[in-house]
C-alpha cells in the first residue's frame, strides 16, 4: 500500500523524457510547472461541477429509489436485481454503450428525441461544448445510483417500525414524517454513501476519458484525466509533471474527506 | 514484442504465426504483444518508465528512442542484404542523424476517395482537382440533402495530424522551412482558416470535425454512403470492396498550387539495446524482412510496400495501382526529428480546435509553433 504512494512522490520530484527514461531529480520544480499550466484553472472547476453535481443528483434519486424499494410491491425482487446491472457492468463497457447512444448520427438518443418530437434537430451531446459535462454527469450518475440506493435502503431498513408507529400517533404527515424522523435516522447511511460517493467519482476515469474522447483539446478534463492526458497524449508528454498532479489529487481527496467527517462529527456532537 | 493492432483480423494472426516459425527455428520463446493505436503510446512509456522496454517495437515514431540512446543502429541487427533492399525515401525516413535507427516495417499512401454514385446525382462531371472546383463540389453534395454530407473531415485527436498535413502541403506549406519549425506560416494559416470554413461557413461537413476521429466518424459515415468526399487509404478501400454497398473511385489530392501532394506514412520496426538479445532481435528480424513474410502481411493489411523487392512483387496488384502512383508525389511528416513526436501529440489535441465555431486558427497554429521550438531545445 505504501510502495506505490511512495513511487507516486517520487516521480513528482523527478525529470523524464518525452519517452519515460527517468532523468534524474529536480526538486518542487515540477510542482511550480504545474501551477503555471493555463488548463489548470479549467480542469479544477470542471471537477468541482462534476463531482458535485454526480454525488448530489445520485443522493437525491437514490432517496427516493431506496424508498420505492422499501415498499413492498409486485416485481419488487426484479426490479431490486435489475438496479444491480450498471453497477455490475465494467466502467470502460457502459461508457462505450453510452458513446454510441449519444452519437449525433448512429445514435438511439437522438432518433428517439426526434422521432417523439421531443427535439426538433439531432443534438450532438458529446461534441456540443454546451451538452458535454450534462451527458457524462448522466452517465456518472446512472453508475453510481445502484450502490448508493442500496446503502440507503439498507439504512432504511435498519430503522424500527415502532419509530413510524410513534409517528403516526402524534398526527405527523408523511412528508413531514420523512423530514423529522427518516431522514436523520438515515444520516449513518447518507454518511457512508456521500464520502464514499466523494471520493470514487473525484477518481473516476472511465466515464470522462471514454465520453469526451473525441474531443481536442482540456475543456471538459476532470484533474483525473488531465493527469492522464499530461503523462501520455498532450504535448507535455511529461510522466514527473503527471506524477506532482497526482500527489495534488490525493491530497485533495483526503482533505475532502476530513473536512467532510469532521463536520459532520461537530453537528452529531451538537445533537 | 510490441505491434500496433493494424486490422483485427489480419495483425494478430500473422505475428502470432510468425513469432511460432521463430521458436521452432531458433528455441527462443516469443512474448508478442498487440495493443491498439489509442493505448499504444501510454504502454510503451509506462514500459520504459519501469526499465523494462520491449526487444522489438512497431511504432509510428522512433527518433526520441533514438535520441535516448536506446536503441540498436541497423548495422548491428539487420543483414546487408535486408539493410539494402530498402526503398530509398523511406530508409531516409528512418535516419537519426545520419543512422538507420528506424527500419521500415510497411507504408501507406493516402487518396482522395469519393463516392461515384453522390457526385453524379450532383451533376458534377468527375472528382475535383482545384480547392474552389472542391468547395463547389462539397456545396453541390450537401445540397442533395436528407443528411448527406459533402466532405468528411475527421480533426479530432485519433489522427488529425495526418488530415491536416494534406491540406497544409496542398497549399504549399510545410511543417518546416529548412531545419527550423514553421507550423504558423501565413500559408498554413490560410489552409487552416479554409478548413474552418468549409465547417462553418460553407457548411459541408459533419457536425464538429473537430471532434470527430477517422475510423468511427469520417469513415464510417462514408461506408454508409453518406458522404461525397473523403480522404482515405488502402485499408478503407479493402473495407468498402468487402462490404460492396459504395460505388467509390479513388484519386490524387484537389490541390491549391498545381501538383497534388499526399501523405506517405512509414511506421517503424525498432530494436531496443538489452543485455545480451541482439542474435536474438537480428534473427527475428532477418525472418521478418524475408520477402514472402513481409509481403505477405503488408498485402493482407492492405499496406503498401517499403522494399525493392516487395515493390516488385506488389506492382501487379491492379487495386493498388493508384496508390502506388501516388507514392512519388508522397510526402512524410517529420520524424526523423525527435521533438515530432511532441508535435504530433500537439496537432492532435490542439487543431480541431481551430475549426469550431469561433475557432481561431492563428492562435491555434501560433501555440504549435511555440510548443514545437520550446520542443526541440
Amino acid at each position: 500500500m505504501v510502495f506505490p504512494a511512495v513511487v507516486l512522490v517520487s516521480a513528482s520530484l523527478s525529470r523524464y523524457s518525452i519517452t519515460g527514461l527517468h532523468q534524474g531529480a529536480v526538486g518542487v520544480r515540477n510542482y511550480a510547472r504545474l501551477l503555471e499550466q493555463e488548463a489548470l484553472g479549467t480542469v479544477a472547476a470542471n471537477t468541482l461541477v462534476w463531482v458535485g453535481l454526480v454525488v448530489g443528483v445520485t443522493l437525491v434519486l437514490s432517496l427516493a429509489l431506496a424508498q420505492l424499494l422499501n415498499v413492498d410491491f409486485p416485481g419488487r425482487r426484479l426490479v431490486r436485481w435489475a438496479l444491480i446491472v450498471p453497477w455490475a457492468a465494467s466502467l470502460i463497457m457502459t461508457a462505450k454503450l453510452f458513446v454510441w447512444i449519444y452519437d449525433y448520427y448512429f445514435g438511439v438518443l437522438n432518433r428517439l428525441l426526434v422521432g417523439l418530437r421531443v427535439l426538433s434537430a439531432p443534438v450532438d451531446w458529446l461534441g456540443d461544448d454546451a451538452t458535454v459535462m450534462g451527458a457524462m454527469i448522466a452517465v456518472g450518475v446512472f453508475v453510481s445510483l445502484p450502490f448508493t440506493t442500496y446503502v440507503l435502503l439498507a439504512g432504511l431498513q435498519g430503522i424500527p417500525g415502532e419509530v413510524y408507529e410513534a409517528a403516526r400517533v402524534d398526527g405527523a404527515s408523511g412528508w413531514r414524517t420523512y423530514r423529522s424522523v427518516t431522514l436523520p435516522l438515515l444520516r449513518p447511511a447518507l454518511l457512508v454513501a456521500a464520502v464514499l460517493n466523494l471520493i470514487y467519482v473525484f477518481n473516476s476515469f472511465p466515464i470522462v476519458w471514454t465520453l469526451n474522447d473525441r474531443n481536442p483539446g482540456f475543456g471538459h478534463d476532470t484533474l483525473i484525466t488531465y493527469m492522464y492526458k499530461i503523462a501520455f497524449k498532450s504535448a507535455l508528454r511529461d510522466v514527473g509533471l503527471a506524477a506532482a498532479l497526482g500527489v495534488v489529487n490525493v491530497l485533495l481527496t483526503l482533505a475532502a474527506v476530513l473536512v467532510y467527517l469532521k463536520a459532520v462529527r461537530w453537528r452529531e456532537v451538537e445533537a | 514484442m510490441v505491434i500496433a493492432e493494424y486490422s483485427k483480423d489480419h495483425t494478430g494472426p500473422f505475428w502470432r504465426g510468425l513469432a511460432e516459425q521463430y521458436t521452432k527455428s531458433t528455441g527462443t520463446k516469443v512474448d508478442l504483444q498487440i495493443v491498439d493505436w489509442n493505448t499504444i503510446d501510454q504502454q510503451v512509456s509506462t514500459m520504459i518508465q519501469n526499465n523494462q522496454p520491449p526487444d522489438v517495437l512497431n511504432l509510428n515514431a522512433f527518433a526520441s528512442y533514438a535520441k535516448d540512446g536506446l536503441l540498436y543502429p541497423a548495422a548491428d541487427v539487420l543483414s546487408p542484404k535486408t539493410r539494402e533492399d530498402f526503398l530509398e525515401s523511406f530508409a531516409r525516413g528512418g535516419e537519426y542523424k545520419g543512422t538507420l535507427y528506424g527500419f521500415p516495417i510497411l507504408s501507406s499512401a493516402r487518396a482522395f476517395f469519393y463516392n461515384t454514385e453522390l457526385l453524379d446525382r450532383a451533376g458534377l462531371p468527375g472528382a475535383p482537382r482545384t480547392w474552389e472546383g472542391f468547395v463547389t463540389a462539397a456545396r453541390k453534395v450537401t445540397a442533395l440533402g436528407g443528411g448527406v454530407i459533402g466532405y468528411a473531415l475527421p480533426l479530432g485527436p485519433e489522427e488529425a495530424q495526418a488530415e491536416w498535413s494534406i491540406w497544409m502541403w496542398n497549399n504549399g506549406g510545410d511543417w518546416k522551412s529548412g531545419e527550423t519549425w514553421a507550423i504558423n506560416s501565413d500559408r498554413n494559416v490560410q489552409a487552416l482558416a479554409f478548413l474552418g470554413d468549409l465547417a462553418n461557413k460553407h457548411k459541408v461537413t459533419q457536425v464538429n470535425p473537430g471532434k470527430t476521429n477517422r475510423t468511427d466518424g469520417a469513415f464510417q459515415l462514408f461506408k454508409d454512403g453518406k458522404v461525397g468526399m473523403v480522404i482515405g487509404f488502402s485499408p478503407l478501400a479493402k473495407q468498402l470492396d468487402a462490404e460492396g454497398k459504395v460505388k467509390y473511385g479513388v484519386g490524387p489530392m484537389p490541390t491549391n498550387t498545381g501538383t497534388a501532394v499526399t501523405l506517405g506514412v512509414e511506421d517503424y520496426l525498432m530494436a531496443f539495446k538489452k543485455k545480451g538479445n541482439q542474435e536474438a532481435v537480428k534473427k527475428f528480424l532477418d525472418l521478418y524482412y524475408q520477402p514472402e513474410n513481409i509481403t505477405r502481411w503488408i498485402t493482407a493489411e492492405g499496406f503498401l510496400p517499403v522494399t525493392r523487392s516487395g515493390l516488385k512483387q506488389m506492382s501487379g496488384d491492379s487495386k493498388l495501382k493508384p496508390y502506388l502512383d501516388l507514392l512519388p508525389n508522397a510526402r512524410l511528416a517529420p520524424t526523423t526529428d525527435p521533438a515530432w513526436d511532441k508535435v504530433k501529440l500537439d496537432v492532435q489535441q490542439s487543431i480541431g480546435l481551430a475549426v469550431q465555431p469561433g475557432g481561431n486558427p492563428k492562435q491555434v497554429l501560433d501555440r504549435l509553433q511555440q510548443n514545437a521550438t520550446a520542443a526541440a531545445r
